[in-house]
């Protein structure tokens, strides 16, 4: 496996360092080859920096590309828009190469080059295709048997597709197939593959950034899942923050929303305290006990096993 | 340089078409989100009138549109370009004002949270590099007032 630079983005490391946190705890306890690299910026965030100044959008992502090309690393994030909006920049100037010109002209002077060789994965698909189910399977110490699961994807984890070329953008499985690895069942609901809706809140439109996660976060009461599990910062705000906020507004909402890498720290053997979990804004115990009644049953082979180790004819 | 056009052939075909409406999120949560009739007003000359609407803000670029239209187009570049052409005018709201401020001058859209790092034993964060972000802000303004550019 190739050394990769973990491209953190702002969200996380301003508002979220407990997923800053739990990614290290499990890329760590995989032994896997990450590295903390100098000089990255925003990377950058396309729905306010794109439609105000393209070439800026542009310049600042090929500039952020340029910082792993020249390390020979690839670049892993557990934010799907920063790999989403690295990802269509490499892929436009990988495509064309008089914009590719025009902007290596304005990086030479800054001492740098954008080559655009460099593999840009995000975390879910990066677990999926490069380490393995199986190899998650090995390494975990207790699954999910039991537990139902309501995933979201996150649209920027798998489209455009034509850049991150990852998974089916309109019928996505890989988040799923790791899902099930884990041992949980993958609820399928009518809500998801919606956008959860927080891109409205960074546009003065904060009521309907709530009635969009009002929408899924009811179905999914409805359903009875035991937790939202997702793998992106905005996402995550949009469930954790704004939940909390209508469930002080009297709403009865009340679904634990876990990131994936606390998901698979738990079942690393890492408690919801040394990941982070406790920081939440909406409550996980619910999900954690559940998982921790499920564990105290009997396993399936008590029942046989005892008949067929105990006294026998003979004595 | 490095600037967005629109693509007024499949915008043609777009304003026949209207598949990606049954399957946008926006279309279908937010009253009066329909960007059918911004493409028609786009195509007979009459974009003006949305650049003060706030739907134009409220696509979410989930590009669910780019992947079901048979064009790989989508109603979002529609979307973007007039969004693109009201914050010329600074038109744009106030929240999107703010963090553009911010990313102009930090490059950052908000700072690691030291103290919680602290607390987490996270290590120091990786240096920032908003100098040379700065730097080429700069020659990027410089490139385009040489080119004799609005901007
Ligand atoms: S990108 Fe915008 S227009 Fe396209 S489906 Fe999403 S919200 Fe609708
Ligand atoms: S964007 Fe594509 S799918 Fe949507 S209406 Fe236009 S042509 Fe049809």
């Amino acid at each position: 496996m190739r050394e990769f630079a973990v491209f953190w983005g702002c969200t996380i490391q301003a508002r979220f360092p407990f997923i800053e946190k739990s990614t290290r705890l499990v890329l760590e306890s995989f032994g896997l080859p990450y590295r903390d690299i100098d000089g990255f910026t925003c990377c950058p965030e396309k729905s306010l920096v794109n439609n105000i100044d393209r070439g800026s959008f542009v310049l600042t992502a090929a500039r952020n590309v340029a910082l792993v090309d020249e390390l020979g690393l690839d670049l892993v994030s557990p934010c799907t828009g920063c790999v989403s909006n690295l990802s269509t920049v490499k892929g436009e100037l990988n495509a064309d190469p008089r914009e590719k010109a025009e902007v290596n002209g304005l990086l030479r002077e800054v001492g740098r080059e954008f080559k655009g060789v460099s593999r840009l994965q995000h975390l879910v698909p990066f677990f999926h295709d490069t380490v393995g189910i199986h190899k998650i399977k090995q390494k975990i110490k207790r699954d999910f048997d039991g537990m139902r699961i309501a995933l979201h994807y996150g649209c920027h984890m798998i489209r455009p597709s034509h850049a991150l070329k990852n998974d089916d953008p309109l019928n996505p499985v890989k988040f799923d197939n790791i899902i099930r690895g884990l041992g949980a069942e993958s609820l399928q609901f009518m809500t998801k593959l919606m956008c959860c809706g927080q891109g409205l809140d960074r546009v003065d439109a904060h009521d309907k950034a709530l009635d969009f996660a009002r929408v899924k976060l009811k179905e999914l009461k409805a359903i009875g899942a035991d937790a939202l599990v997702l793998c992106c910062p905005s996402c995550f705000l949009q469930f954790d923050n704004n939940q909390f906020l209508m469930i002080k507004e009297g709403e009865r909402l009340g679904v634990p929303v876990i990131y994936f890498t606390e998901l698979l720290g738990l079942a690393l053997g890492f408690s919801a305290a040394e990941l982070g979990m406790t920081s939440h804004r909406v409550d996980c115990s619910p999900f954690v006990s559940k998982w921790e009644a499920l564990s105290k049953r009997p396993s399936p082979s008590a029942g046989i096993e005892a008949g067929l180790t105990g006294p026998s004819a003979l004595g | 340089m490095l600037e967005t056009t629109l693509d007024f052939k499949l915008l043609e075909m777009c304003s026949r078409c209207g598949a990606c409406y049954s399957i946008c999120p926006s279309c279908m949560n937010i009253p009066g989100y329909d960007p059918r009739e911004v493409i028609r007003d786009i195509l007979s000359g009459e974009h003006e009138k949305w650049l003060s609407s706030r739907h134009i803000w409220e696509c979410l670029e989930c590009h669910y549109c780019v992947e079901i239209c048979y064009q790989h187009y989508g109603f979002e570049n529609a979307m973007t370009a007039l969004r693109m052409v009201a914050a010329r005018k600074g038109m744009h709201p106030p929240q999107v004002k703010r963090g553009w401020d911010m990313f102009v001058k930090t490059g950052k859209l908000g700072e690691p949270a030291l103290p919680a790092r602290k607390k987490l034993g996270l290590p120091e964060p990786g240096a920032s590099g908003a100098d040379e972000f700065r730097r080429l802000h700069a020659l990027l303004k410089e490139r385009r007032a040489g080119a004799g550019e609005a901007k």
